[in-house]
């Protein structure tokens, strides 16, 4: 089917969520997803949690440390949020859960709130070793084409062409 | 805005850890409310030290019996800052609400307790805090959370009729059971508290500290007098 025009398209805001538990705690993402849209169905009711959406966008578990992304629509941040903090067990483990931020893309809010790289900007020419080279630069740090490898480095050690 | 938390032996997480994840939620500090029973042992000075969160220490005092709660509260009263009743039953919240020495009447909706217009004027009088234990609306269930949403709705109705003081928790016995005040504020919204309201419940848990603090230091003789700063003789 055709995609919307970009005007009807709905507006969506990505909700980060920091996850913790025990280290023993096993959360996979379908558990999680199916935990969110209970949570929100018993809280915000079958409209409230259809006008939220509460689809789980990108999901991270590990050793009891997680996060994860909540799409939500524009407007009902508020009730999602709510419907998220009611979320205490995930497949028998005990959760702890909390809102990080909230953005409006999904970018920004891997960048803002789950410490993801930077964004990538495009190629540049610098001089790195008295040579110019092409270097891939984000955030400070430069990853410097070489002629076989690549060279780690900063701004500080190149300059740009 | 202040959180008031059930400790090791009383909860799973130690005093400092739950102090540790309250700073990250952003919590100015912890009430630690152990049962009699359970008492938890730490060094709130080396936490306040170590996290930037204030540790308050309390007692809560979880008894059927108004004779043997009477004589509790008046034995904790001098030693710890906030003293909290366990509500639940009727004779549980009438002790609570009429006995000036009482700080908190913790979960008066819990089991079979109920709050009615005598006792909430009662806490008026008192000035003992009515608490909204949050506790069942985020760990709890099906139609046992309905119930719980229904007297928690009907005890801020008779709570703001007659301005009485309240203080808002989560309860929490575990750092995975902290929620932090945004989205407590959320729930509260959702369940028919303001957002406002749930913020000035979790500030008033900070404000009976500090005045209780005031009360128990050396300079507080009893109300109206005070040690203050004298003329040198010359």
């Amino acid at each position: 089917m055709k995609h919307l025009p970009k005007h009807l398209q709905p507006r969506w805001r990505y909700l980060a969520v920091g996850l913790e538990a025990w280290p023993d705690a096993e959360i996979d993402r379908r558990a999680f997803q199916r935990e969110v849209w209970y949570a929100g169905q018993n809280l915000l009711g079958d409209p409230g949690s259809a006008a939220a959406d509460l689809s789980v966008v990108s999901f991270a578990f590990a050793d009891g440390e997680g996060d994860a992304l909540v799409r939500v629509r524009r407007g009902e941040t508020e009730p999602a949020r709510a419907a998220i903090a009611c979320i205490d067990e995930i497949d028998g483990a005990t959760v702890g859960v909390r809102i990080r931020g909230i953005s409006g893309t999904i970018r920004a809010a891997e960048e803002n709130y789950l410490g993801r790289r930077g964004q990538v900007t495009e190629e540049r020419n610098v001089v790195f070793g008295n040579e110019e080279r092409v270097a891939v630069v984000c955030d400070g740090s430069a990853d410097v084409r070489l002629d076989e490898a690549f060279a780690g480095a900063t701004d500080l050690d190149c300059d740009l062409a | 805005m202040y959180e008031a938390v059930h400790a090791y032996p009383d909860g799973e997480s130690t005093v400092a850890r739950l102090a540790k994840t309250a700073a990250d939620y952003g919590f100015e500090g912890v009430v630690v409310r152990n049962g009699a029973s359970a008492r938890a042992d730490f060094d709130a000075d080396e936490i306040q030290e170590a996290y930037g969160v204030d540790v308050v220490s309390g007692v809560e005092v979880q008894t059927d019996d108004p004779q043997e709660a009477g004589g509790a509260v008046g034995n904790y009263r001098t030693d710890e800052t906030v003293v909290v009743v366990a509500g639940g039953t009727n004779r549980m919240n009438r002790f609570a609400v009429e006995n000036e020495k009482v700080d908190v009447l913790a979960h008066p909706m819990a089991g079979r307790g109920d709050v009615n217009h005598v006792m909430v004027k009662g806490a008026v009088e008192h000035g003992v805090r009515l608490e909204f234990d949050l506790a069942s609306v985020l760990r709890v269930h099906g139609g046992r959370r309905v119930r719980a949403v229904q007297s928690l709705r009907k005890l801020w109705e008779l709570v703001d009729y007659y301005d009485a003081p309240y203080v808002v928790s989560a309860t929490p016995s575990s750092h995975l059971e902290l929620r932090a005040p945004r989205e407590l504020q959320a729930v509260g919204e959702q369940i028919g508290l303001s957002e406002s309201a749930v913020a000035e419940g979790l500030a008033e848990w900070g404000r009976l500290a500090e005045r209780n603090r005031r009360i128990h230091s050396e300079s507080f003789i009893e109300p109206g007098v005070e040690r203050g700063r004298y003329e040198e003789e010359p």
